[in-house]
């Protein structure tokens, strides 16, 4: 019998929305006569927004009747978390059981506070440090504002929403045999790790020379005074005879000695956050469905280790293009490990803010992988929104909305109900 | 005072520094006098081979060099320990290089020369290692060849968390006995082996990381008071993170002498880790259980590096342990229980700590001659580790060897193409011995003394002449590639008294072959220098005793150098927003900043 929303109680889907450069997806499965909704981010960068944002949580609010089983947000970065600040109006009103992040978000872990404060403090000093001196490549600055002003929704996302939802925290190795009380689905989860060496890339350092710009002036704000005035001399000092370098070589060896490392610093920041993504795999009456958030190479490369990672990715049926395509977001392993011809993709995407997001050469690689069925959010024409590349047919499966993509499986019947076995913490 | 019989000049220039760093204050004999081999100085220090320039890069000043020569300065053995002084900082980091390279010629049986090309040619000081003991504010220290120098820097230390300093106090890298040991080995390693900073596999960053902390930390061990002290309080367990108080706590901990300590000896630069608010030392030694995977999981530099340098340390604690077994069986027999070890017992097993620490460190540097010449793995070193070992020592009649053997097998160090642990198969062969073809032998080779630069400099040249040729000729039997140009790096002759007393000598050399590849074979714009080459040992008359090799036509290595630095792209933070530019050579600026 067709629902209201055209799909049977067979029908899994996943709809994509197109919000610019950014993250936001509803997954409805199929529960006894009507569907369980599960939203995973929802989030738009500052400089990628094309300004349907508000369309979207509408949308949500109309497909879900405000009820929401699970929200999942995997990381902490603007264009995953945005809509959940901008759309709290409209969230308010929802009913939520349960909202999932990455243990890097747990209040009262020892290491994940530490993370925390560092990522913050560091993202701040950045982004004052930019203000006052310009990233000569525009990139790090937009980078570094995707961490920052997150506040709202992230203390939105802690409270559960209006309705107090259970929020609850995954690591890497957690696995759950009920999610949410939906018959059939399960959860593991790949990421983020808690490994020394995954925690020791997490950590940026501190302690550099950052700008800031007061009142029209230039000033270092932690700048350090190492000795009393009277250790201080002059290159003409004659105590500094045979020492002191002339006054080219000083300029060229200050310039070295203080090159600015910054730029790099916020990239390492940028690939820090992804990092702490909750890569969750789902499984629905056979059905492998895999989010990946923004993961980045640390993230991948811990479970990729794993003994079952070869079988696990085998099995995918569903992949989300983690890190909207990017370099990185999906390593070479992680694509010739899936499936050939035997799964899809999607990836929420456009090419601006960033000319090298989506990575060409991977999406070739999906393209060939999936036997082209790996379609692009930009493939939705949005009003004065970047246009994605010329796209032809939808592959199977696949169909387009206003602004959203998307893509419905059908599974076997609901199994014979069996003893509810005990939810794992 | 002793003299030199020729100068009359002294022996050594006493010098004080810190045996640690200063958050020991003045305990376990944190205040430490060095004899550093005396040398004429210029204020800064500035000697022969080293020269201490205090340029602040962050606040574009100098500060007032400290002139070692004045009087007042001399008859108190160098100026008193003090954070506020920059003088002594700079006498600190003076003597502790100059210590550090001292050990190495000791060890090497040759003087350290560095082999810097940048600078300019009228330079005089152009074959000085420079040191800016205060060249950056940043909390990063790192040896740079282009600079031809040690930048150390000083930040200020963690407003919360900051452990045994005062939040938001001044740190000092170069304050750090450790640190300064780590950066100046970084540069002597870089002086014997130029191409160990090549990225060509994901050994060479974290060897040379390894090869520093191991050298900082064996030198640990020749502080006698804080070896005795850490004995006595370990009850001999020298390996234990932690040592007992002063006093035994009833009930909880009231008083300072009551709290366990940090045992000093296995960790490195304590201030700079807490300083950092990691609240432990920036790297430790030991404290990790041997797992023979986590190397193929490891990539990071230092943590890979950490592997080696356990690896190391529990053949030392092996062979320490089996040294004082019957000391500590005596002793308990004598009615000592656990606890505090009697003092005079102490000092006799900080004596043995001292003499197997610097054995231990002996064998790590020499081995450095019995490495291949470009690419070198950990699985190298450990042949290069026996090879050089059974070289002086061919009985080792305290099981040195199958310490290390065993301890590099419980980590998963697995040298290429061995077919066993044994000590046979890991040492490295012996050309011609399989297939019985007759001995080669180099002519024309002179490592006669000469007193005049030119002299030497004529028979250098020599030298390099014979061994291209010598390397053209023979380049099957010595693993090299046919027809390709062979060019001869730093060859010297080693000499070394083994334990019988007897003077070994040898000359080796670097081999070095290169060709232009494709970094990416589908990428026109990817070229890339590639190496390849190997390490001869001769004996005294020429007479080629090794070949260690790593070909430059290999197929395989050409693989693994591909797939390395793909890998190094794909984890870059850069390379999503398109911005990863290739590196070819280890970057110690970038890679202490934990990038």
């Amino acid at each position: 019998m067709p629902k209201k929303n055209g799909l049977r109680r067979t029908d899994v889907r996943i709809r994509m929305y197109r919000v610019g450069f950014g993250d936001c997806f509803l997954m409805s499965l199929p529960v006894g006569g009507s569907f369980a909704h599960i939203l995973i981010d929802c989030g738009v960068h500052a400089r990628g927004d094309i300004g349907t944002m508000d369309r979207v949580i509408e949308n949500i609010a109309g497909e879900t009747n405000g009820k929401l089983a699970l929200v999942i947000v995997t990381h902490r970065h603007r264009d995953h978390i945005s809509g959940f600040a901008s759309g709290a109006d409209v969230f308010h009103t929802f009913e939520i059981d349960e909202v999932w992040m990455p243990w890097t978000e747990q209040p009262d872990d020892r290491d994940a506070l530490r993370l925390r404060k560092k990522h913050l403090a560091l993202a701040g000093a950045l982004e004052s440090h930019f203000a006052a001196a310009p990233p000569s490549s525009p990139a790090a600055l937009d980078a570094v504002l995707n961490a920052s002003g997150n506040q709202k929704a992230l203390d939105l996302l802690h409270a559960g929403f209006a309705c107090r939802a259970r929020v609850r925290f995954f690591q890497a190795g957690d696995r759950l045999d009920s999610v949410c009380g939906i018959q059939d689905a399960a959860a593991c989860f790949l990421g983020p790790p808690r490994s020394a060496e995954f925690l020791s890339r997490m950590d940026p350092p501190k302690a550099e020379g950052y700008l800031r710009a007061v009142g029209g002036r230039t000033v270092e704000v932690n700048k350090v005074e190492p000795f009393a005035p009277k250790w201080v001399r002059q290159p003409s000092d004659p105590e500094l005879k045979n020492l002191a370098f002339a006054p080219k070589e000083q300029q060229e060896l200050r310039e070295e000695l203080r090159r600015s490392c910054l730029e790099e610093l916020a990239f390492a920041l940028d690939d820090a956050l992804n990092n702490t993504s909750l890569v969750t795999l789902f499984t629905f009456r056979g059905l492998k469905l895999l989010f990946s958030g923004d993961a980045q190479y640390g993230n991948w490369q811990a479970w990729l280790d794993r003994p079952d990672a070869a079988e696990l990715l085998r099995q995918v049926d569903f992949y989300k293009v983690s890190h909207h395509g990017s370099h990185n977001g999906t390593p070479r392993r992680a694509v010739e490990g899936m499936p050939q011809a035997h799964f899809v993709a999607m990836v929420p995407t456009q090419d601006k803010p960033f000319p090298s997001i989506p990575r060409r050469p991977l999406m070739a690689a999906l393209e060939q992988r999936t036997g082209n069925r790996v379609v692009r959010s930009d493939i939705v024409d949005v009003a004065k929104a970047p246009k994605g590349p010329p796209a032809g047919k939808l592959p199977a499966h696949f169909s387009k909305g206003e602004f959203w993509v998307d893509w419905v499986s059908t599974v076997g019947a609901a199994r014979p109900a069996k003893p509810a076995s005990a939810a794992k913490d | 005072m002793a003299v030199h019989p020729d100068t009359g000049n002294p022996l050594y220039r006493p010098l004080r520094v810190f045996a640690f760093d200063p958050s020991w204050g003045r305990g376990i004999g944190n205040y430490l006098t060095i004899n550093v081999p005396y040398e004429d100085l210029k204020p800064g220090p500035c000697g022969q081979h080293l020269m201490v320039v205090d340029y602040d890069g962050n606040n574009d000043r100098y500060y007032a060099p400290v002139n070692l020569d004045e009087a007042a300065v001399m008859l108190g053995n160098g100026l008193e320990p003090s954070e506020s002084d920059p003088r002594f900082h700079q006498q600190m980091v003076y003597a502790v290089a100059s210590e550090t390279i001292r050990r190495f010629e000791f060890a090497l049986g040759r003087p350290i020369r560095w082999r810097f090309r940048s600078g300019a040619r009228d330079d005089p000081n152009r074959q000085k290692l420079r040191i800016f003991p205060h060249g950056v504010q940043a909390a990063n220290a790192y040896y740079s060849r282009d600079l031809r120098a040690l930048v150390l820097g000083y930040f200020s230390a963690a407003e919360t968390d900051a452990g045994s300093n005062l939040p938001g106090q001044t740190i000092f890298t170069c304050l750090s006995h450790d640190i300064i040991v780590h950066e100046t080995t970084h540069a002597i390693l870089d002086s014997l082996r130029m191409h160990f900073m090549d990225l060509t596999g994901p050994d060479m960053q974290a060897f040379h990381e390894a090869f520093a902390d191991l050298v900082a930390l064996f030198q640990h061990f020749t502080f006698h008071q804080a070896v005795v002290d850490s004995i006595r309080r370990s009850g001999g367990m020298l390996h234990r993170p932690e040592l007992a108080p002063a006093i035994q706590p009833q009930g909880g901990s009231g008083i300072r002498a009551e709290v366990a300590t940090v045992n000093p000896l296995i960790g490195l630069a304590q201030q700079f880790g807490e300083a950092l608010g990691t609240r432990k030392a920036l790297r430790s030694a030991i404290g990790s259980r041997a797992d023979p995977q986590e190397l193929k999981k490891c990539t990071e530099p230092h943590l890979r590096g950490a592997i080696l340098v356990a690896a190391v340390f529990d053949a030392f604690f092996t062979v320490f342990f089996n040294r004082i077994r019957d000391l500590l069986a005596l002793a308990r027999r004598a009615g000592w229980a656990n606890g505090d070890l009697p003092a005079d017992l102490a000092v006799r097993l900080a004596q043995d700590a001292a003499r197997v620490a610097s054995h231990f460190r002996n064998m790590c540097i020499r081995a450095i001659d019995y490495c291949p010449p470009v690419d070198m793995t950990f699985g190298d070193y450990l042949r290069a580790l026996i090879t050089a070992d059974y070289e002086l020592v061919p009985d080792d009649d305290r099981s040195y060897r199958p310490a290390i053997i065993d301890a590099f097998r419980a980590r998963g160090i697995v040298p290429d193409g061995v077919r066993s642990y044994s000590e046979e198969s890991l040492l490295w062969s012996r050309p011609g011995v399989e297939t019985g073809a007759k001995a080669v032998r180099c002519p024309g080779l002179d490592f006669e003394p000469r007193r005049q630069q030119a002299a030497r400099a004529k028979q250098a040249k020599r030298n390099a002449a014979a061994l291209s040729r010598f390397g053209s000729q023979n380049a099957e039997a010595l693993g090299l590639a046919v027809e390709v140009p062979v060019q001869a790096f730093s060859f010297h002759r080693l000499n070394r008294i083994g334990p019988d007393g007897q003077l070994k000598v040898q000359i080796v050399a670097e081999l070095l072959q290169q060709k232009e590849e494709l970094r990416d074979p589908k990428d026109r714009n990817s070229g890339a220098t590639f190496h390849g080459g190997s390490t001869v040992v001769f004996d005294d008359n020429g007479t080629l005793c090794y070949a260690i090799h790593k070909a430059l036509d290999s197929q395989t290595r050409l693989e693994r150098w591909r797939e390395f630095h793909r890998d190094l792209e794909d984890r870059s933070s850069l390379s999503a927003y398109g911005l990863w530019k290739p590196q070819t050579e280890i970057r110690f600026d970038l890679l202490h900043r934990g990038f």
